[in-house]
């Protein structure tokens, strides 16, 4: 069965008659030729029919013109792997032309070693000779790296290594491991601390091997594009038109239509999104070619997002206050240098002041919102004030500061009628149910034996007070009023101080990573487009029609039969003309006799 | 109060509906194909779609925040979404036997969020502060529709699996007589190649002549299961990178290795996987739907198992 392989040769002086009448000697195959003219050079497509394994090496002893090797490129049909498996002997073919030495020598050397690198990769066995020049062996590296098989073990690492991140419990401290996984009984039988930590399993996703994996994969998406996908787009861009009816049979659908005209066709996919090309009796037409070039997007997306990944996590600072109401923090103390290349920055000079944090509660308690009045200042004047709540955060300079904790700092009482006293509360519990307390002492006896109120509280809401046994007494809301009783002593409770948790970072990669997920978002939808193709072909009063797509191909099947159903039937071919008109909803078609009689 | 009798409402005639489109479609599978019952399961279909989304919309205005903020309300959401696909696919394509699979997923997506969860879970709540944003209408939703499709085609090629599986067992006579004869590992060696004969000649007869529309229905779900799949790739892409927009807006860090997070990503680079393990060659059909099988119980312990089980910043915290 004949099957064609294309390819692209630059041959700048190549006279069209002279290759064709060498070519015809080829080995039983057919030859056809596409004289294609660009502004800077001439170039010949050469499309070999050939039958079976074609390698005609001994062949060109016979001719006394100089050979020029010329061979199928890495990638000669639009989707490589799919011809591949239809015909395997056929990528090997090697078609060899005379070209009467009008080549210069570099152009031979480079026509050359394309010979040589698509033989490698579309042999399977590899029988050529091996070129080790630095040029070919990055190549070689280039090639082994795009391969698809390396790629989705890649992938499947990644997911593997992934999934054992979230079971195993990540970046604890090295004693929960000598807890949780005790050498007497390993888990599995092998699991233990020891293998744990040797293997850096307590920070799978910062360890050497998987970040190396990720490198990896970035190292094939670089060359995955480079040899497969930017090759794979410019010959999807060709347009080429079917001469003859043999080709039609191969494609995915086909069919042929007694009593048509192309142009009835071209309308009707026109109206369906086709753009459509005509030259003489053949047609063709496609769709969806984004679909073509999307992948190479996604690909470039990602390698987007790892390297904003990258500045992100070697570049920038981060850190974390918790601060009192009514204090102030200078920036720079507050943060810490990522990696090698974080730069400083003026804003990091600047002094941020708690003026208040505040909480918001529902009617049944629950927390509404956190929020927290900020104000930027350096030592003249202030600069920048702002109300930062949870997904809310202050944005200044590259910096930005997240509401992302909070505690009680002190509790603010009048003792007996005395001037208000702040006491400092201590965490007691933390996490979601938080639990503050502080102490007052009564007496005179010195700490050990020092006996006192104990006042507690959750939130800003409501303060607890307990007595010097640790019985309950009762509960006072700050500013309420109402002073409590407590082993004779009366408190007044003034107000609850909260400490603000703040998260500040600045992050250098933010930037890329976005543009990055903006990339990928808008990439991977086109990528769901399918390229559609359609071939016609007028022979006399029948059309011959054929298409294929490359992802939708049921859906193609469904549209195709409906276009080609509504292309009308002509009664009377030579005299009738049938007007065809299709706009967005629908299809017109009139008929119309012809005046005259020939 | 009103809601609250609305939403009951809605949900009962939505669970009876979809569970009426299980039966008819299932029905069709079997070959009961009766014309008025067909048109019966599609106007159903949609009249139940019509009546979750009425159900979302009344959520929404009675608790004030868009309806996904919990695990019964991403149920239901879930279930939408199913019905949603098979209007969708339905209208686009001519095939009938789609609904065989989204109608029983939607349906039993529907069932577990109003008969199986407790009802304290059902109960509309106040958002905490972090997920007062308006990402999480994009977020969410982005995920639970791509869950649905995801689902959806990863059942379409858990179908295929099991054709093609019973496919070589046509011929469960001649294996067995084998079997019993000879049970050894030693004669097993000599039967091998005698079995592959008789295999391949037995199969090429009966793949002419009895299993073409076999043939031809495993290409069709072989290529739906591959568009769906396509279709839900995007949609969870967008979901995982809007979420991590959302996390660094809130918290300042878009990614923290997570167990929801991580378990989106395994889903997507399995996903991912499966798109291009179909351009290698020779391996359309079997092998890929191998891996969206795979895929179906990722997108399950994606949505679920890491809620009940994990710590987080998105646990449930049912079950530990």
């Amino acid at each position: 069965m004949a099957t064609s392989v294309k390819w692209q040769v630059q041959l700048p002086n190549a006279k069209l008659g002279k290759a064709f009448g060498v070519a015809r000697n080829f080995g039983g195959g057919q030859v056809r030729f596409l004289r294609w003219k660009s502004s800077h050079f001439s170039v010949l497509r050469i499309t070999a029919a050939a039958k079976g394994n074609v390698r005609q090496k001994q062949k060109i002893s016979q001719t006394s013109k100089p050979p020029v090797v010329v061979s199928p490129g890495p990638i000669s049909a639009p989707s490589l792997t799919e011809r591949e498996a239809e015909n395997e002997e056929l990528a090997n073919a090697v078609v060899e032309i005379a070209s009467e030495g009008e080549l210069s020598n570099s152009e031979k050397k480079e026509l050359e070693s394309r010979r040589l690198s698509s033989s490698n990769s579309s042999s399977s066995g590899g029988g050529s000779s091996w070129n080790y020049s630095p040029r070919s062996l990055g190549r070689k590296i280039l090639r082994e790296l795009s391969s698809l098989q390396l790629a989705i073990g890649e992938l499947f690492a990644i997911a593997g290594l992934s999934a054992l991140g979230t079971i195993l419990e990540q970046n604890e401290a090295p004693q929960f491991y000598f807890d949780a996984y005790p050498e007497d009984k390993p888990l599995f039988g092998f699991l233990t601390w020891r293998t744990i930590l040797d293997y850096d399993l307590d920070h799978i996703y910062s360890s050497w091997y998987y970040l190396g994996l990720i490198l990896l994969l970035a190292a094939s998406l670089i060359a995955c594009s480079s040899t497969r996908q930017l090759p794979m787009v410019k010959v999807a861009r060709r347009w080429s038109f079917m001469k003859s009816p043999a080709g039609y049979k191969k494609l995915q659908i086909s069919d042929t239509l007694e009593r048509a005209k192309l142009s009835d066709l071209a309308t009707l996919l026109m109206a369906e999104g086709f753009e459509v090309f005509s030259r003489g009796p053949t047609l063709y037409a496609f769709r969806g070619l984004a679909g073509r070039y999307a992948p190479i997007g996604v690909h470039i997306a990602l390698l987007l997002i790892m390297a904003g990944a990258t500045l992100s996590a070697i570049g920038g600072y981060h850190g974390t206050v918790m601060v009192p109401q009514g204090l102030d923090f200078q920036i720079g103390d507050a943060l810490q240098p990522n990696g090698i290349l974080a730069r400083p920055s003026p804003v990091m000079n600047l002094q941020v002041h708690v003026d208040k944090f505040y909480i918001d509660y529902r009617p049944n308690g629950e927390v509404s919102q956190f929020h927290s009045d900020l104000t930027l200042a350096n030592p003249r004047e202030e600069l920048y004030k702002k109300s930062i709540s949870v997904n809310d955060p202050l944005r200044y300079g590259g910096l930005t500061m997240y509401q992302t904790d909070w505690a009680l700092s002190a509790v603010q009482v009048r003792v007996d009628g005395s001037d208000p006293v702040n006491l400092v509360m201590a965490s007691l519990e933390k996490g979601d149910k938080k639990l503050f307390g502080t102490f007052l002492p009564l007496g005179e006896e010195g700490l050990e034996k020092a006996k006192g109120i104990s006042i507690l509280a959750r939130d800003l809401q409501s303060v607890v007070f307990y007595d010097q046994e640790g019985r309950f007494v009762g509960v006072r809301r700050p500013g309420s009023g109402r002073p409590i009783e407590v082993d004779g002593t009366s408190i007044l409770v003034e107000d609850v101080i909260g400490s603000t948790g703040l998260e500040l970072k600045m992050d250098p990669g933010v930037p890329v990573v976005y543009a990055g997920f903006g990339a990928l978002m808008l990439t991977s939808c086109i990528s769901y487009l399918s390229h559609s193709q359609v071939w016609a072909l007028q022979e006399g009063t029948s059309l011959v029609v054929g298409g294929k797509s490359n992802r939708a191909k049921v859906e193609f099947e469904i549209q195709l039969n409906k276009i080609l159903d509504l292309v009308p039937e002509l009664k009377n071919f030579e005299e009738e003309t049938v007007l065809v008109s299709a706009s967005d909803s629908q299809v017109t078609i009139e008929r119309k006799e012809s005046t005259d009689d020939k | 109060m009103t809601f609250i009798t609305l939403e009951h409402i809605l949900t009962h005639t939505s669970f009876f509906l979809l569970f009426f489109c299980t039966f008819i479609y299932w029905g069709k599978f079997l070959y009961i194909n009766i014309k008025t019952i067909t048109i019966l399961g599609k106007i159903s279909m949609k009249f139940a779609c019509f009546c979750i989304t009425s159900f979302l919309l009344i959520r929404w205005i009675s608790s004030g925040h868009f309806p996904l903020s919990n695990l019964y309300e991403s149920s239901m959401f879930l279930s939408w979404g199913f019905t949603l696909i098979h209007l969708i696919l339905e209208n686009k394509s001519q095939n009938t036997w789609l609904g065989i699979i989204t109608a029983p997923s939607a349906m039993l997506a529907h069932g577990f969020a109003t008969l199986s969860l407790p009802k304290e879970m059902k109960e509309s709540l106040f958002l905490v502060p972090a997920l007062q944003s308006n990402w999480l209408m994009m977020h969410v939703t982005m995920m639970m529709l791509s869950y649905a499709t995801l689902l959806c085609g990863s059942l379409l090629a858990i179908t295929l699996l099991i054709i093609t599986i019973t496919k070589q067992k046509n011929f469960p006579i001649l294996m067995s007589y084998f079997h019993l004869s000879f049970n050894s590992f030693i004669f097993q060696k000599f039967l091998q190649p005698i079995e592959n004969e008789i295999f391949s000649y037995k199969q090429k007869k009966i793949f002419y002549f009895i299993n073409f529309r076999k043939w031809q229905l495993i290409k069709e779900l072989d290529n739906w299961s591959y568009r769906i799949i396509s279709l839900g790739f995007p949609l969870l892409t967008i979901g995982i990178l809007s979420g991590a927009v959302w996390a660094n807006e809130a918290w300042g860090s878009y990614w923290n290795w997570d167990p929801k997070e991580t378990w989106a990503l395994i889903t997507w680079l399995i996903f991912a996987i499966y798109l291009h393990t179909r351009m290698i060659k020779g391996w359309q059909g079997k092998k890929p739907a191998i891996i969206a099988s795979l895929g179906f119980f990722i997108v399950w312990i994606c949505y679920l198992g890491v809620n009940l089980l994990g710590k987080g910043l998105h646990s449930y915290g049912w079950l530990v």
